[in-house]
Parts: C-alpha cells; structure tokens; sequence
C-alpha cells in the first residue's frame, strides 16, 4: 500500500511539476500576447505587472524579466510626461540588468538595452543625443555581433541611422539597407522557442515606407 | 487503504482550494492608485489595481503566505495574510518614494550641472557650449549669479570672496592648486577640462561638512564613470593639438591623453600688449583607469602632469625703456584615487587619496625664486541610510602640505628659504531627513585640528527647503567656514590662524519643465581675516574681518522659443573688508557692485551648427591713486564683453569648431599700476591694466575614430 502511495504521490508530483511548466509557458504566451497587443499605458502596465509577478516566481529564468523590461518600455513610448517617462525607463533597465545577469552575452538582452537608450534620446534629444546615441549603437552593434541575424537589433539601429540621416541631412541610404536586412531577417524561419521575441516588424515596415 | 486515497483525494481537493482576495490601493492621502501590481509572494497568482485602485483575484495558495504591492515611484508594501478558502479583504495604503522628482532638494548657495535626469539648472555639456568661456569651467561658471569677473584673473570670485577661497574637489578629494600658471595681469584657465566630469556641483555657499577649506565656495567635480566603448579623438587646435584614446574591457577602461599647447604661432599673427619672450607653451598628459568591483564596487585612478613655461619683459612705468625679463616655469602632477562600495542595503563606504604636487621656478632678471608645494589628502566616508527618508554620513580626512619657497638674496650667495608643514585633520558627520517631500532638513557639523598653530575648531552647517506647492521652494542655509592664510601669508608668520566666514542664504526657486528662477540674498561676515601690523606682513595677525551682502537672480529658458536655450544673470554685491595692508574697511580691488550675464545657444538646424553668444557686464572696481585721495576709492571703467562662438557638425564624427571673445573690440581696463616712485614732477606715472589683446580668435577640428560611428565630441565642446 505504501508502494502505491509512493507511486501515485510520485506520478502526482511529475505532474504537477510538468503542470508547473505548461503554466509557466501559457502564462507566458498568454501576456507576451497581451504586451504586444497593448494600446494604452494601463494594459501595458497590467502586462508588465504580470510578468513581474511571474519573475517574483521564476526567479531563474531570464524571459520574465526580458519581458518585464519590454512592458515598461512599450510604458515609457505611451507616457507624455518626460520625467515619469525616465522613471519608467529606470524600471525598464533594472528588469534588463537582471535577466542579463541569467543569460549573460545575449543578443535579444543587449537589443533591449539599446532601446533603452533609444528612449532617453527622445525624451532630449539635444543634450542626451550624443550620449545615449552612442550608447544604444554600441548595445545594437553588440547583440549584432553576438546573433547576426536578430531582426530587432537591425530595426532599431536603423532607426537610429535614420534619425542621424536626417539630422545631418544626408543619404539614407545606409539606413533603408539597414531596415531591408532587418525585414529579410523578419522572414526567417521563426525559433522553435515559443517565448522568443517576435516584436518590432511593424517598426520596420514603417521606416522602410521612408525608403520609397 | 481506501481511507488513505479518500484522505488524499481530500488534500488534492483542498489543495486546489481557492480563496479571493480583494481590496483597494491607496496613496496616504487616500487617493486610489490604478495599476498597482499586487502578488503573492514566490507564486504567480496576483493583479493589476484597476482606475478606481480596486483590485480581486483568486489563489490556490495556502497557508499563511505574503501579498506584495509594488508601483513605480512607491515604497513597496507587504501584508501577511493567512489562505484558508475564507476571502481575503486588504486595503493597503502605498507612500511616495521621496526621492522622486518633485521632491524638495537643498537649493541655497547651490547651483548642479549633470545628472540629465534631474531638474538641474546647468546641464553637464552647458559648462562646454558657454560662449566666451572657451571650455574652462570657471569660465562657464562666471556666468552664473554670485560670481564676480575679474578679467585678469580668470578664477573664481564668489561673493565678495578672493579667487584662492574658492577650492576645487575632485571625487570629493582637495585639488591644491586648481589653475594653470599665467602671466601678470593674464587669465589664468582650469587645469581640468569640463569633459572629464559628469557632473558638478557649483556652491556660492552654505555647502555641506563634508568639505573644509573653502571660505566661500566649493566647486565639486565628479568624474565620468566606466566608458563603454573604445574610441580616439584627435583635436588639431589653432593653438596646439590633442589625442585622446579610450580603451574599454568587461569591467574596466582606461583612457589616456596628450596635449601639447604653444601660443607662439598665434602671438605672431595677433598683435599682443604683453611684451613676451616666450609665450605660454605647455605639455600636458592625463591618464585615468576605471575599475569594477564585486556587485557595484567602483574604483577610480586619474592622474595629470603638465610642464609648461612662459617668459614676459615687464617694462618699467615710469621710463618704458627699462625692462625685465620675468621667466615663470612650471611642474604640476595630481594624481586621484578613489573608490566606492556599498557594504549592505543600507551601508556604503566611499574614499580615497589624493597627491598635489606644484613647482615653481621664477626668475626675476637674474634673481631666482623657487616654491614648491607638496600635499596629500586622505579621506574615508561611511553613508548609511535609516529609511529612504533619514540619511547620516560620518567621515574623517587628513591633509597635510609641505611648502618651501626660497630665494637668493644679496650678491647671490646667500640663499632665503622659508617653509612649513601644515597637518589638518578633520571630522564630520550630517544628516539629512525629509520630514515630508515638502520639507527637508540638513544639519552637520565639522571638527578640525591644524597643527600649524594647534587650534581646534567645529563649525556648524545647516540648510533647510521647505515646498509648499508643486514648483516653487524657499530654502536656508547657515554656515561657519574655515581656511588656513594664503602661503605666500603662511611663510612669513606660521603662527596664523585660519580665516573664518560665516554665511547666511536665503533663497527662493521655481523649476518648471525648461524654466528656472531663482532668486537669492545673502549675508556673509568675515572674521579673523590676516592683517598686517603697521604694514608689515611678516608681522601679521588675525585680527581683520569683513562682511559681503548681496541679491542675486537668475532666469533660464529654452521653451520659449524653439532650439534656443538663453539664460540671465545679475548679482548685486556690497562688501568691504579690513585685511592686508588695508588703511580701514574698504571695498577690495578684485570687488564689482554691479555683475550682469546673458548666455545664448541657439542649434540652427539647416546649417546643422550651434551658435552661442555671451554678453557680460561688470561695474568699475576699485583702485587707489597715489596721486589721488584715498584708499581704493576710485573706479575703474566698466567692463563689457561680447562673445560668440560656433559649432559645425558636417559630419557626425567630425566638429568644426570657432570662437572669438569681445567681438565689439571693447578696450577693457581692470586697474592701473603705478611707478613705485613720483616722478620730477611729484606725480607717480601709471599705466592701464588692459586685456593682452582685444579679442582672443580660436578654431579647432575635432574628430573622432570609432567602430561606431554617431559618436563624436559635442559633449566635450
């Protein structure tokens, strides 16, 4: 009788630990979805909020915070208000420093810094441009080199160039090449890994609209 | 057996038991709070707060367990709850972290530039971009209200202060000797450029305990951290050339510069009223290293030696004939240590070592006259702080300075030397509490032991801020400052004591997005000042003193008008002192009543160029005439300057770069000397002290080589 206890307490655990998995992942796909479906700050935020819920649970694996970091970005894009848009930037980077710490050298990780940046360009262009500009290229060229095929590294980078084509008034040329590259890449047979990031196409297609 | 798998069939059940909790998020005032994240702890289960701050959701969890409420910009709160199947009905209350951006701060005396992030009134690259200032931070600085310019200096005077009582950290540790040599009568400049600093904290008084020797205002620079990315830069000046490398590894990077200076070339094209034999030329080298350490240890090295030399004829006034050739050499090394850690949440240790070395070698016609100065500088500073609302930091420091000056007297054989040794050491502790983010206070004291003339002292520093709405604040601060006597005092008579202020600041600021105001007064009393008795300096005593009162105001904006930046200020000062060789209380030489600036940057996009314009005024300043009646009584001419300077980016990597000073060609005059004796006629001859030239021209290329390529060198402009 004790041998089956054990048996059924042992299949029970199996389960709930493959349940705890399959939970992990639905509830995963479940508010990726929600993130890039969000249309305004307070869904973006319930997002966010959940991944962090997630990430106070799963404190070893680096998604949720990947994840909870893009939430607050996505936050800081809809967010008017330059000083809480930094505050909400300052979250972002917190959650991205700690999923850099469990997945070091990550292509999808430093592409996430580098957006970072590329928000505090824009809340003042003319005294961060410098700084943070060169911050966020070095953060594309890296995770460029890490992974030569991540479309969102390209997208972003070629918004920078872009931005900088206009500012200087010169050619886009190199940034229109930038932005094909990133939609070829965007073409490519999508990971087996149903929590990779599949964000930023539309952002590309926008900029390759400035190309024709 | 079948009661053992009804019992746990039972417990399964019971385990997918559900109990809802639900409740509302409020801030103190009793505002709901939407988007509150709210968790059980170490599970998944949880919500977001909706718009009215309500919140219900349902857990699985059992047992006693804990719910989290976290929100950006609030302290995070946790609840203790038990999950039994029974609802769960929370209302938690959620207060603002005070460390937020309307919070009040400590705004008397004190002006910060860096920290983007922060409603700073300069920001770090303003220091670069001053027209005028031609990237010397004094320069930049000079701009600001409380200073009072003083063309043939180049240093900064703050409130009735003399250009040495303003002292110059670096990573929180002293900088002995702060400006590069120049020639009588030339503006000095900086030794460290604005582009090494991150950030800077420019205080007209009041500052905190942790800085001493500094009668009126400390200058507080704080270096750039790790850099990120290798790059170089060369800069080919019109008066000299400049390349700097900077090479990054995982947690560390060095970077190293070489400048050499020569102002000959130019001195030949410009027609100068210096009659010189050897212009200003200088070699300059810089190193610093940043390094990593543990979880957020950082450890900072910088280092600079410059050599430079320069050699004038000082023409005599009352027969122009006659000259003398002056020949001034120089040796600067500095080098910086520091380090920071934090030691647990709440506990952090910063300090470091510091290493002054000056050497001059004058020559005066055939007389020599060498001083040397020698200082070092250790400090250790524990910060622990008891909530987010009460810090306290203690810290302890000890500098020490060997000088020696010597001479050769008579026919050369006898040498003079006069040296001494000063050891200070010093303590402070201060805490700072925010009773509310409306109000804030800072109180602190500074103990110190100079073994010059064994004295021991503690000064006492406060300042409060009160906010009582969303923009504007008043603040306070009060202050006993000290400083040992200038060396050149020092040497004759070892036995003074140190000079003493005591400050008085109130002020009122209004910081909305792109616009500042600001408005200050002050009383500043000066006591134990060094006087001489019966005109003699080796015969000093501490028994002068003085006072400096003033109003002060300053406006900026770059709102109003797209892609300009401008910005206003105007000091009124009143002060007079009995020191020195001074018959009574009177208004001292390098002291202007009347002090007027306006900064304007404007970025104009279709010629993809930055220009800047500067205009300065300052009131006459005092001079005696022997000939005339009394003791600095006179005035000298107003001084007036336009400046402009331009910045031309055709490429990213690359800034075309020029500026002139006084563009109007204004012939300003800072005082007259005059023939020490009269002449046949029974008047003393005198002669203007005027700028070197009307207007100083100068261009630049800067270019940078980089792997990435939207880098360039704006921010050090």
């Amino acid at each position: 009788m004790k041998t089956v206890i054990l048996i059924a307490a042992m299949i029970f655990s199996v389960n709930l630990a493959m349940a705890d998995d399959s939970k992990y992942l639905e509830t995963m796909m479940k508010n990726i979805d929600r993130i890039y479906q969000a249309k305004t700050l307070g869904e973006a935020q319930q997002a966010a909020n959940a991944f962090d819920r997630i990430a106070n649970a799963e404190k070893t694996k680096w998604e949720p915070f990947y994840y909870a970091s893009f939430g607050y970005i996505i936050m800081a894009t809809m967010e008017q208000d330059v000083a809480k848009k930094d505050a909400l930037l300052d979250q972002a980077k917190v959650f991205v420093d700690k999923a850099a710490t469990l997945k070091a050298n990550d292509s999808e990780i430093g592409t996430l810094e580098g957006f970072i940046s590329t928000m505090r360009v824009s809340v003042d262009p003319a005294t961060r441009g410098q700084q943070y500009g060169g911050l966020a290229m070095h953060a594309f060229g890296k995770a460029l080199a890490v992974n030569p095929d991540n479309p969102r590294a390209l997208a972003l980078m070629a918004q920078m160039q872009f931005g900088t084509a206009r500012f200087f008034n010169s050619s886009t040329a190199e940034a229109c090449a930038t932005v094909s590259k990133s939609l070829e890449k965007y073409d490519l047979p999508k990971s087996a890994d149903p929590l990779a990031p599949t964000w930023g196409k539309g952002m590309a297609q926008g900029l390759r609209k400035q190309c024709q | 057996m079948k009661a053992n798998i009804f019992l746990y069939l039972m417990l399964s059940v019971s385990a997918y038991g559900q109990t809802i909790i639900s409740g509302k998020i409020t801030d103190r005032k009793g505002e709901s709070i939407p988007g509150v994240n709210i968790t059980i702890l170490d599970s998944y289960d949880g919500t977001s707060s909706d718009m009215n701050g309500l919140f219900s959701f349902s857990t699985s969890e059992q047992g006693g367990r804990t719910v989290l409420a976290t929100f950006v910009g609030y302290i995070g709160q946790q609840v203790a709850v038990t999950l039994n199947g029974n609802p769960v009905k929370l209302v938690i209350e959620l207060r603002e972290e005070i460390h937020q951006l309307e919070a009040v701060t400590i705004s008397a005396g004190s002006f910060t530039a860096g920290d983007e992030k922060r409603r700073t009134i300069l920001k770090a690259i303003d220091i670069a971009t001053t027209a005028g200032a031609t990237a010397d931070i004094a320069g930049a600085l000079n701009t600001l209200p409380g200073t009072t310019k003083v063309g043939e200096s180049g240093r900064l005077f703050v409130r009735g202060g003399d250009g040495n009582e303003t002292r110059t950290f670096i990573d929180g540790m002293v900088v002995l000797d702060a400006y590069g040599p120049a020639a009588p009568n030339t503006p000095s400049r900086g030794r460290f450029l604005p582009f090494m600093f991150k950030g800077t904290s420019f205080s007209t008084g009041g500052y905190s305990a942790e800085y001493g020797q500094a009668l009126s205002s400390a200058l507080v620079l704080n270096s750039k951290d790790k850099a990120e990315f290798n790059q170089t830069d060369i800069g080919i000046l019109s008066v000299g050339a400049d390349v700097v490398h900077t090479q990054v590894w995982d947690r560390a990077s060095a970077s190293g510069k070489v400048q050499y200076t020569n102002l000959t070339p130019y001195f030949n094209l410009v027609d100068q009223r210096v009659d010189w034999h050897t212009p200003p030329n200088s070699i300059e080298s810089s190193g610093a290293y940043r390094q990593q350490t543990g979880r957020d240890g950082l450890l900072k090295f910088f280092g600079n030696y410059n050599h430079s030399n320069l050699a004038t004829y000082r023409h005599d006034i009352a027969q122009p004939e006659l000259n003398l050739l002056t020949d001034l050499d120089n040796t600067y090394g500095y080098g910086n240590a520091s380090y920071q850690q934090s030691l647990s949440d709440t506990w952090s240790v910063r300090g470091g070592v510091s290493y002054n070395y000056n050497g001059n070698k004058v020559k005066v016609g055939a007389v020599p006259f060498d001083e040397k100065e020698n200082g070092t500088h250790a400090k250790v500073v524990f910060e622990n702080s008891l909530s987010d609302r009460i810090e306290w930091r203690v810290g302890a420091e000890s500098i020490v300075r060997d000088y020696t000056a010597s001479t050769m007297v008579t026919n050369f054989q006898e040498p003079l030397s006069l040296n001494f040794r000063e050891a200070i050491g010093a303590s402070f502790l201060e805490g700072e509490w925010y009773t509310s983010k409306h109000f804030v206070s800072k109180v602190g004291a500074r103990a110190e032991h100079n073994s010059l003339n064994s004295q021991a002292s503690i000064d006492p520093r406060i300042s409060l801020a009160y906010k009582p709405g969303k923009c504007g604040q008043y603040s306070f601060a009060y202050g006993i400052f000290r400083q040992s006597a200038k060396n050149e005092l020092l040497r004759l008579n070892t036995s003074l004591g140190p000079e003493r202020a005591e400050h008085f600041i109130l002020n009122y600021q209004v910081v909305t997005g792109n616009q500042t105001f600001r408005v200050e007064t002050y009383y500043k009393r000066y006591m134990d000042l060094v006087k001489y008795s019966n005109g003699n300096p080796a015969q000093s005593n501490n028994n002068g003193h003085g006072f400096a009162k003033g109003v002060e105001l300053f406006w900026r904006d770059n709102r109003t008008v797209r892609n300009v930046d401008y910005w206003v200020s105007y000091s009124f000062l009143e002060t007079e002192r009995d020191y020195l060789n001074f018959p009574g209380a009177a208004v001292p030489a390098f002291a202007s009543a009347h002090n007027f600036s306006f900064v304007y940057k404007h970025f104009i996009t279709p010629i993809k160029s930055q220009l800047g314009l500067t205009y300065s005024f300052t009131s006459g300043r005092p001079y005696t005439n022997p000939n005339g009646t009394e003791f600095n009584l006179d005035r000298t001419p107003t001084y007036q300057d336009l400046s402009a300077n331009i910045s031309y980016l055709p490429r990213n990597w690359l800034i075309i770069h020029f500026s002139c000073t006084n563009l109007l060609g204004r012939d300003n005059i800072f005082g007259y000397s005059y023939a020490a004796t009269p002449g046949a006629d029974g008047i003393y001859a005198s002669q203007p002290i005027r700028q070197p030239a009307n207007r100083f021209v100068f261009l630049a290329v800067f270019i940078t080589i980089s792997k990435n390529k939207s880098v360039n060198q704006l921010p050090n402009l």
